[in-house]
């Protein structure tokens, strides 16, 4: 196998968690809530996930039970904001440091033990296609959940009914709910699901792309995929896009580790100069009176819309 | 924090009592013995006149950073670039405490005017993208604390590393000359104290008896309707941002000069999160505020005993602070004390 092949091989395996977390992230926060809590969901849903796996296992239980748990932490954020006028970001930012540290407690009896693998999908034939075969066609079935989850999640939001209910709360629950809408069961909806499969990407970590357990296993990645879900323009394509370019300056950083030291643990953090750039390009030209256009280029990369009502809780009539 | 209608103080009793409950009944769910941890804790934070000192070093940093975001706050704004501040005005000391050594006291003072210059800066440039690009100040501060953490990591592999190899330990401690005063053989920090307790006089002056508190507070509620009464909100985001990124310097300091004598990669210590967590239970009020800096700092210190004593792991003063923040807010929602309202009418 050619080097530059392994090369995207392990990107696009390694980058699964990132993209199910963004992904995730991004069907919340198009409902207008943000789920702050993702580095301490992350963290214990990747536990939930290696220690279930462990003690059943069985890890396709232990997925299950992060996901369930990634929706249980999305149900308490939105219950609180909506049901008892907590403020959403200061619950997500209290879960955030509450359930990481939960996860360094919980997980004292599995730090660096053995663990069940995740059953592989290899099918024949299309396994031999060049690049794309032993990418996709040959690797953990998390992998090729993650890559069919990215158009799925785009056919949902831009292309069904019930996509377009939740962009709308997202934007301005006020006349969503004039519409006969109750943006207070879209939000719950849309949060629970995103929580899901938050929780599911917290489970590729442990089982799949950082196997196994130790203490903050998945430390600063749910800050990283909080900027990238941005960098994405709230877009689930381009966001997993950024996603595996996260992937790739990760492998080039582990490659250069014996050139420059240093560079590993700086270069992870490019995602958030970026994710201000985006924002700051987002604001300029998307939303600019006068209507300036981005140049072709830019706008694949830096366009994209900011929910309006994003973070802001329901007004009750 | 909108219901209007009083509630009688013994509510508030009640519900700290119920939050202590809470903990307790977290403990035991956590296999540990609550009266245990609670000597434990007690013992490790004021057991010796030593331990009372640590407390004190604790405190001084986790106070700063609270009334950092007492003022950001205020604004109605959410500072979580204050770690990447705290980070900004540890570098500014470092800086100092490498070149300039001098007469006692002349280091530590340039520190603190570097420190806390070099944290009203980061501060200042998380309200500019706000004001002048609308990037909210929640990724704007991230996006800030991490680059502020990438900057920190640079400067102790590269130009400030170790003499001989360079380590993720940290800098060279610093020479002596540098260090920040201190009195009797406690090495109790009595110039840090000073420091702290007049930025506490300023800022319940400022806050509560100035138009500058006032003006603020009008900002923090509606940043819109401000320009009805002739003055700028923007202008106040920009102060809040740089008072608060100022303090959140001074902390940073402070951990570097006081604490730790070096630069470390994680000198804030997640005080400016922590920070978070104390004002989000205070609601923004100063002496509240000191009292559960306190508190805190008291159970942070304590807690280093109980992986000792108990074999603990020193999460669980973390897992405690946090859980507890939660369900105080919770006992205040206004649902809630709509609640406790109607149950007190009623009887």
């Amino acid at each position: 196998m050619l080097p530059f092949e392994q090369s995207f091989i392990t990107i696009i395996s390694l980058s699964t968690p990132i993209v199910l977390v963004v992904v995730g992230e991004t069907i919340t926060e198009k409902s207008g809530v943000i789920n702050l809590s993702l580095e301490g969901t992350l963290l214990i849903t990747a536990l939930t996930a290696f220690a279930v796996s462990v003690m059943t296992g069985n890890p396709v239980l232990g997925f299950l039970c992060a996901g369930l748990v990634g929706s249980l932490v999305a149900l308490v954020i939105i219950l609180c904001d909506t049901k008892l006028g907590i403020n959403q970001i200061a619950v997500g930012f209290i879960l955030t440091i509450f359930l990481g540290k939960l996860s360094s407690f919980l997980g004292r009896e599995f730090v660096r033990i053995p663990g069940p693998y995740f059953p592989r999908l290899s099918i024949p034939i299309l396994k031999d296609i060049p690049y794309i075969g032993p990418s996709i066609f040959d690797q953990n079935i998390l992998v090729f959940i993650s890559l069919l989850l990215i158009p799925l999640t785009w056919f949902f939001l831009e292309k069904t009914r019930f996509g377009l209910i939740v962009r709308s709360v997202g934007e301005n629950p006020d006349s969503a709910q004039n519409r006969g809408i109750n943006p207070e069961k879209i939000r719950l909806l849309a949060t629970v699901i995103g929580g899901l499969i938050i929780g599911f990407g917290g489970a590729a970590f442990s089982l799949h792309a950082k196997f196994g357990w130790s203490e903050n296993h998945t430390g600063n990645y749910g800050w990283i995929c909080l900027a990238i879900v941005i960098f994405g323009g709230w877009n689930p394509v381009r966001a997993a896009i950024g996603a595996y370019s996260f992937g790739a300056f990760q492998l080039i950083a582990l490659k250069l580790q014996s050139v420059a030291l240093g560079l590993t643990q700086v270069l992870p953090l490019i995602p958030f100069p970026l994710m201000i750039l985006t924002l700051i390009f987002i604001q300029r030209f998307n939303r600019s009176k006068n209507n300036k256009e981005l140049p072709g280029l830019l706008k694949i990369f830096f366009g994209g819309q900011e929910p309006e009502s994003l973070g802001k809780p329901i007004e009750k009539k | 924090m909108n219901s209007i209608k009083k509630l009688p103080l013994g509510t508030f009793f009640i519900k700290v009592i119920l939050t202590l409950l809470v903990a307790s009944i977290i403990m035991v769910l956590l296999g540990t013995s609550p009266i245990e941890v609670i000597r434990s804790i007690f013992d490790g934070a004021f057991g010796r006149p030593e331990k009372i000192v640590k407390t004190m070093l604790i405190f001084l940093p986790i106070s700063l950073a609270s009334l950092a975001l007492i003022i950001t706050f205020s604004g109605g704004l959410w500072n979580i670039g204050i770690e990447g501040q705290i980070v900004l005005g540890a570098i500014g000391a470092t800086w100092v405490a490498k070149s300039f050594f001098g007469e006692t006291l002349v280091s530590p003072i340039i520190q603190v005017i570097v420190g806390m210059s070099f944290g009203a800066l980061w501060g200042l440039l998380c309200g500019y993208l706000k004001v002048k690009f609308n990037v909210h100040e929640i990724f704007g501060g991230l996006g800030l604390d991490f680059v502020a953490t990438g900057a920190i990591i640079y400067l102790i592999l590269g130009p400030w590393s170790r003499s001989g190899i360079a380590s993720t330990s940290g800098t060279d401690i610093f020479p002596k000359e540098s260090w920040f005063p201190t009195i009797s053989s406690l090495n109790i920090p009595a110039l840090s104290i000073i420091i702290v307790s007049i930025i506490i006089l300023i800022l319940i002056l400022f806050l509560s008896y100035s138009r500058f508190g006032l003006m603020l507070r009008a900002t923090g509620i509606n940043p819109s309707s401000t320009n009805k009464y002739k003055f700028n909100s923007n202008h106040y985001i920009y102060l809040a941002f740089i008072l608060g990124g100022a303090i959140a310097g001074l902390a940073g300091v402070f951990q570097a000069s006081v604490f730790y004598h070096k630069l470390v990669p994680s000198i804030s210590g997640g005080y400016g999160f922590l920070g978070i967590l104390v004002v989000l239970a205070s609601n923004r009020r100063i002496l509240p505020t000191l009292l559960l800096t306190f508190f805190f700092s008291a159970m942070i210190a304590g807690g280093s005993q109980l992986q000792l004593r108990l074999d603990l792991h020193s999460s669980l003063i973390s897992i405690l602070l946090s859980s507890m923040v939660f369900f105080w807010l919770i006992f205040n929602s206004s649902k809630v004390n709509d609640l406790l309202h109607r149950i007190i009418k009623r009887n």
